[in-house]
């Protein structure tokens, strides 16, 4: 019997230290978007090179979006790169759409021409209107929308390669269904 | 260079703690001064690392260095110098960089202090803050360095957070609280080292007691501080939200304010002596808790900082201490039962008892609805939020039984109390409570917290006043002094007893300032063009024009500004703003606040239309407000009377050679 105080300390850990745990993994800010499962919002915008870009040209095939700043440093530097090998690979069956959230369209250029551009569009949202109609809360962030003009996924902070192939597979294999 | 020699500090503090918590293990065990010694010279060389870590930091965000990430990230050309100093704790890895230079501070500190006493314990003292402080640097060297750099280096930061440039505040609240986190590893450590040593004795309540106190008193003014910073920067009209962070600052302060109670019945009475120990190791396991909870990303709050790694290293951190701690606990405790001489049901022990109790039901209370929304989530994967209300429900009557206690506590005599005392004492100060209870139903006031917070707060004022009359005035007669150095002379004498009321006092005077602003305030939502006027309580508010420009110190910044005029209680003009700050996807409020004594007027700009220049206020008159940072601010100078170091009896005894030595009473407080 004199043993069992002993019994107190897995009592007290082992409970705090598996809630604790659980938390883990999840970014609390990621809050469950209303917007997923629901049809994406229409718009139509000019794009950094001055043509029409809008939902009805990106209807019918899956398509990404994402709102990103060239003052977003470093998450938007980071995912630069994960979103032009996206393009390359993906490039046939999905099309990515780069949006300017809160930016200058000559500091976005700039940002291009220095870290390279991977030749999907990127669309000027003067206005704002399309982050607040996605829910955007801050760059980068990332909506993947299906050939049925639903939205499945999203990614709040910089994609990487692995992020970028999971939310991917839930706009294609729908596509492919 | 400098983000070079910043990163260089931090590897050398943590070799040079690493060999501390070596020397101070190996001089506990072969009893080597030299060695503790080198030890305690470690760990003040370690402090020296952390400040040049923070000055180098400094000017890395001074020079707008962007090759730092953790520059680029909060910092930007166009910051302000002061902004700019004090980003050194808006962000993760630099506040964690400043936390390790108050933790290196602190443990410097103490074991310079008690260099030459306590040879037994000060070892283990030594060597559980270094190990607290080797966690900091550890964490600093693999997993947050706060001088990781960035390639490219940018022409341009992101700038700093923008609910952090807001107000003066953020240079005042982060570093108060963090010193009351910091400063309670100063009483674990004393707690671990009693413990293996078998020293839990009166010697060690006593240091103890101190140095909870120290930190306490930071603790509380950084909470304080921060609940102020939020009614004047979040514009929502409050200054509490039981938001988890809030919380995670509440829950350490609950279990060391318990201990500081406990531990004066251990020192007068012993006994207590598994609690008080408990108490000390569970306040330091909460500031970890706290700083797991802002610093993990595993709840939401306006503190929360971004994910991060450091969460597997805080959640490593607290279960070692908890499992380490609770390990010795348990070893120790057949050793630690009993020892307390029996008192009667009514009496200060009693009373001290149930304070205990009931800081210990808050600090379940506080805790339970911080982690419920992960427990369910863990379990259930649905998303909750445990609101103010539910802890207002909830935390309100053990509050209003604290104040209770606190007025009948110290009047109450340790041992027995008998009726003929009880009636003396508590007999016209229940009528007085009793007759301000009445007058204010007679008044019309019908909200049951207003008038049960009024009536026990002026119950608890007249014990108090009662207290320091009998006192006084007996000191008066048998010295022959006036009453004003009656009064001057006991509080100064028995710093103790008389910095407890003064804190007392404090709390009265928050506790009615929060009952009556949180019950009696009044709000409306109003949308006025410009010329028109809107009515809230006694004020009558114009609005004469609305502006829209950048913002003259960082013109990156757009301000939305609605000029009004007011009248009523007091008159002037005043400017309520939204800022919209390039890194912030919401527009920032900066509410404006006219205080008076009375009530404050608080404006906060919603919205504004730029095609008929109408805007949109929400209009607050929170009467007595000032009040709780008033009651903060008499908090903070009652408990520094407390521990003021007492003057020394020799001087006293040469000053008044007339004095009697044995008629001075020990008055354990």
């Amino acid at each position: 019997m004199r043993h069992l105080r002993w019994l107190l300390i897995p009592l007290v850990v082992l409970p705090l230290g598996l809630l604790l745990l659980s938390g883990f993994g999840r970014d609390p800010r990621e809050i469950a978007s209303p917007i997923l499962g629901r049809p994406a919002p229409e718009w139509s915008l000019t794009t950094l090179d001055g043509k029409a870009l809008g939902t009805d040209a990106l209807a019918g095939r899956p398509y990404v979006v994402n709102f990103w700043a060239s003052w977003c440093i470093p998450a938007c530097v980071d995912e630069h790169p994960v979103l032009a090998a996206a393009h390359e690979r993906y490039g046939d069956e999905v099309t990515i759409v780069g949006v300017l959230y809160q930016d200058d369209p000559g500091a976005a250029e700039s940002f291009l021409a220095r870290y390279g551009n991977a030749g999907y569009a990127h669309a000027v949202d003067e206005r704002g209107a399309l982050a607040i109609d996605y829910g955007v809360t801050g760059p980068p962030e990332t909506f993947f929308v299906d050939a049925d003009g639903i939205v499945r996924a999203k990614q709040f902070g910089p994609l990487t390669d692995a992020l970028l192939a999971d939310r991917m597979a839930s706009i294609l294999n729908v596509a492919e269904r | 260079m400098i983000p070079t020699i910043g990163h260089a500090s931090i590897v050398i503090g943590l070799g040079l703690t690493t060999y501390a918590v070596v020397a101070f293990v190996l001089a506990a065990g072969g009893r080597d001064e030299r060695l503790a010694a080198s030890g305690r010279r470690a760990v003040i060389g370690s402090f020296v690392a952390a400040l040049v870590g923070c000055v180098a930091m400094v000017i890395s965000l001074l020079t707008h260095d962007f090759s730092v990430l953790y520059v680029a990230e909060n910092n930007a050309t166009t910051t302000p110098a002061f902004i700019s100093a004090i980003s050194l704790w808006a962000a993760l890895e630099g506040s964690i960089l400043f936390w390790t230079l108050l933790a290196t501070g602190w443990a410097s500190v103490v074991l310079h202090r008690h260099r030459a006493r306590h040879r037994l314990l000060m070892p283990w003292v030594g060597a559980t803050l270094a190990c607290v402080n080797l966690f900091f640097f550890a964490v600093m060297t693999w997993a947050g360095n706060p001088f990781a750099l960035t390639a490219p280096v940018g022409a341009e930061g992101i700038g700093p957070n923008a609910l952090l440039q807001n107000h003066p505040f953020m240079a005042l609240h982060p570093p108060l609280l963090y010193l009351g986190y910091t400063g309670m590893a100063v009483p674990f450590a004393f707690g671990v080292a009693a413990l293996v040593t078998k020293r839990l004795d009166e010697e060690w309540l006593r240091i103890v007691r101190r140095w909870t106190l120290v930190p306490w008193i930071f603790l509380t003014l950084g909470i304080i501080a921060g609940a102020w910073w939020s009614y004047e920067v979040l514009g929502w009209g409050g200054y509490w939200a039981w938001d988890p962070v809030e919380n995670a600052a509440l829950l350490p302060w609950l279990t060391a304010t318990a201990f500081v109670h406990s531990a004066m019945v251990a020192e007068r009475r012993g006994g207590l002596r598994i609690w008080a120990s408990a108490l000390v190791i569970a306040t330091f396991t909460l500031t970890l808790v706290g700083t797991f909870l802002t610093r993990s990303g595993v709840v939401i709050s306006v503190h929360s900082f971004t994910q991060s790694a450091i969460g597997p290293w805080f959640l490593g951190a607290i279960l070692l201490a908890l499992t380490l701690s609770l390990g010795l606990l348990v070893w120790r405790l057949p050793g630690l039962i009993g020892g307390g001489r029996p008192s009667g049901l009514l009496s200060r022990e009693s009373a001290f008892l149930l304070n205990n109790v009931l800081f210990l039901g808050l600090t379940f209370a506080v805790l339970f609805g911080t982690l419920l929304p992960l427990l369910v989530t863990a379990t259930s994967g649905d998303t909750i939020s445990v609101g103010a209300p539910w802890f207002n429900t909830v935390n309100a009557p053990i509050f209003v039984a604290l104040l209770f206690l606190m007025g009948i506590g110290p009047a109450l005599p340790w041992g027995q109390a008998s009726w003929a005392t009880l009636r003396d004492r508590f007999a016209v100060p229940s009528i007085l409570g009793a007759v301000v209870v009445a007058a204010g139903l007679a008044l019309g006031l019908r909200s049951a917290a207003v008038l049960v917070t009024l009536g026990i707060a002026v119950l608890v004022g007249a014990i108090m006043i009662g207290e320091v009359i009998r006192g006084a005035s007996a000191r008066a007669r048998g010295r022959d002094e006036d009453a004003l150095t009656a009064t001057w002379r006991l509080a100064t004498r028995n710093r103790r007893r008389y910095g407890g009321y003064t804190v007392h006092v404090g709390v009265l005077v928050m506790a009615i300032a929060v009952a009556i602003s949180s019950g009696l305030a009044t709000d409306a939502t109003v949308t006025i063009g410009p010329g028109e006027t809107a009515r809230i309580g006694a004020y009558e508010i114009r609005h004469e024009r609305l502006v829209v420009e950048p913002l003259a110190a960082d013109a990156r910044v757009i301000e939305t500004r609605a000029e009004l005029t007011y009248t009523g209680p007091q008159t002037g003009s005043l400017r309520t703003a939204l800022r919209d700050y390039p890194n912030s996807p919401t527009a920032i409020a900066t509410p404006a606040v006219r205080t008076s004594f009375g009530e404050d007027l608080y404006v906060t700009l919603l919205a504004s239309d730029p095609s008929t220049q109408a805007v949109t206020l929400h209009l607050f008159v929170n009467p007595l407000v000032v009040w709780i940072w008033i009651g903060g601010v008499i908090v903070g100078i009652g408990s520094t009377f407390a521990i003021w170091p007492e003057r020394r009896r020799v001087a006293v005894a040469a000053a008044q050679p007339q004095r009697a030595p044995s008629v001075s009473p020990v008055e354990g407080a």
